[in-house]
């Protein structure tokens, strides 16, 4: 058994629906309908931090205009992500960059496990769109204050960016723009429930994402 | 209709830190310190549903020139919602309105209970601010195609239409008509998840919701014995 296989994070896995209105589905098949009709240029994916980027002026303002398609789904984990890739969510795009943001609903696992999912999406989106490269962003601190998320989330950062550095395909961009202040607390100016993102929160992550995301479109076309 | 005691939807029960990040407490640790420093006009109280709307231009178009505090919690029960208002949330503030929207995430709670929660909140409300009248906003249908929790919350609604106008001082605002199209379909233009309301579905709503704050808001003192018949 391979150490992948072990691994709850990185074993492909659908949501259950246990409320029993079959939303989760609903919106994984929307999305590879979705993608029949599309020819993105960027494919964004991942949890609520990337579905309620999608709600808010700043997509349009700065994401729309890059051809850029929204496969966020609200508490995914990385093997939710997983298997919403691993079945059909890729199959009819070719997306120049997925900008990848998942892993902070990981809930009972390490970080070395986070780790580990979101890697094996890495190379699920390396094996379905060999042309692609992939943006890993690192997961946010949460909580008002200081807490054991907070470090798993930075040891996961810490230990993504040392496996993407190797990876000619991959690459792993921090945005948090120091939302943590110097008294240890998150503001809710900045993120409403000390987890989600305020307008005023994505417009700091986004800006430097958008530049980042500009520069290795135009990388790719001067090739 | 069945007694409080009886009711777990109406039991006032607080989050538990299952993450370990403590955000819920810190979320309700804020709205108590809120109402040592605001003076709303109204009062919006509930889940994700009242939430996320603060964070839509809506909010600050339509609500927050009303003078109004947003004291939501996304995932609350009826539960949580009493236990928050009942540890300090509506001390020191004397909302004119309060607007409660809730239950649709009671799961383990069958559509009576639910109903018998909200009341619960509503009584509550009532007793606490007298002089406050309560805005109760009808559950939505949820899901892409029809399917059981669309019922279940249709039958909430049926329950708080009978019993909330007997409390005096309360009312259902019945917003849930306007989304789910011929088909049986409700569109993600509307809820971006299936739940959860894009800016498209918060105008949908905001719209009535305003309308009647406004009348609620404008009548004089005196007038209030003749609405309330
Ligand atoms: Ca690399």
């Amino acid at each position: 058994m391979s150490a992948e296989d072990s691994n709850p994070a990185a074993t492909p896995t659908p949501c259950e629906d246990i409320q029993g209105d079959g939303r989760w589905m609903s919106m994984h098949n929307r999305f590879v309908s979705d993608s029949k009709d599309k020819e993105p240029d960027v494919l964004f994916v991942g949890d609520s931090l990337i579905q309620l980027m999608h709600q808010f002026g700043i997509w349009r303002q700065l994401f729309s205009p890059l051809h850029a398609l929204n496969f966020g789904v609200g508490g995914d984990a990385t093997q939710h992500v997983l298997w919403r890739l691993s079945n059909g969510e890729l199959d009819n795009i070719s997306p120049k960059v997925v900008v990848l943001w998942v892993g902070t609903n990981n809930h009972g696992q390490t970080a070395e496990q986070i780790c580990g999912g979101i890697m094996a999406i890495v190379q699920v989106i390396k094996n379905k769109l060999p042309n692609s490269r992939t943006l890993v962003l690192g997961v946010l601190p949460r909580g008002k204050s200081p807490n054991p998320l907070r470090e798993r989330n930075a040891d996961v950062n810490k230990l993504v960016q040392e496996a993407v550095s190797s990876l000619p395909h991959a690459s792993f961009l921090n945005v948090d723009p120091g939302f943590v202040h110097s008294n240890g607390s998150i503001s809710h100016q900045d993120m409403y429930d000390y987890l989600h993102l305020t307008p005023q929160g994505y417009q700091v992550v986004c800006d430097p994402l958008h530049a980042h995301l500009k520069s290795m479109l135009d990388k790719r076309a001067e090739n | 209709m069945s007694g409080d005691a009886l009711n777990p939807a109406a039991v006032a029960q607080s989050v538990e830190d299952v993450h370990g990040d403590d955000r819920w407490m810190s979320q309700h640790t804020r709205f108590v310190q809120e109402c040592k420093d605001a003076e709303p006009d109204v009062l919006f109280v509930g889940d994700s549903m009242i939430q996320l709307m603060q964070q839509y231009e809506v909010w600050r178009e339509l609500f927050s020139p009303l003078h109004a505090l947003n004291f939501a919690i996304g995932g609350d029960t009826t539960c949580n919602v009493l236990w928050r208002l009942q540890n300090g949330e509506l001390e020191n503030i004397r909302p004119k309105v309060v607007v409660l929207w809730v239950g649709t995430n009671n799961h383990q709670h069958t559509a009576e209970q639910v109903a018998g929660g909200i009341l619960a909140i509503a009584k509550l409300l009532t007793s606490s601010l007298p002089k406050a009248k309560i805005v109760v906003l009808s559950l939505l249908p949820r899901g892409e195609r029809p399917n059981p929790l669309r019922e279940k919350n249709a039958a909430v609604n049926e329950f708080l239409l009978s019993w909330l106008p007997r409390l005096g001082r309360a009312q259902v605002l019945d917003v849930s008509g306007d989304f789910v199209h011929s088909d049986g379909a409700i569109s993600p233009q509307d809820m971006f998840d299936f739940l959860h309301l894009t800016q498209t579905g918060y105008r949908t709503i905001a719209k009535p919701l305003s309308d009647l704050l406004l009348q609620i808001l404008d009548e004089k003192p005196e007038e209030q014995p003749a609405s309330l018949i």
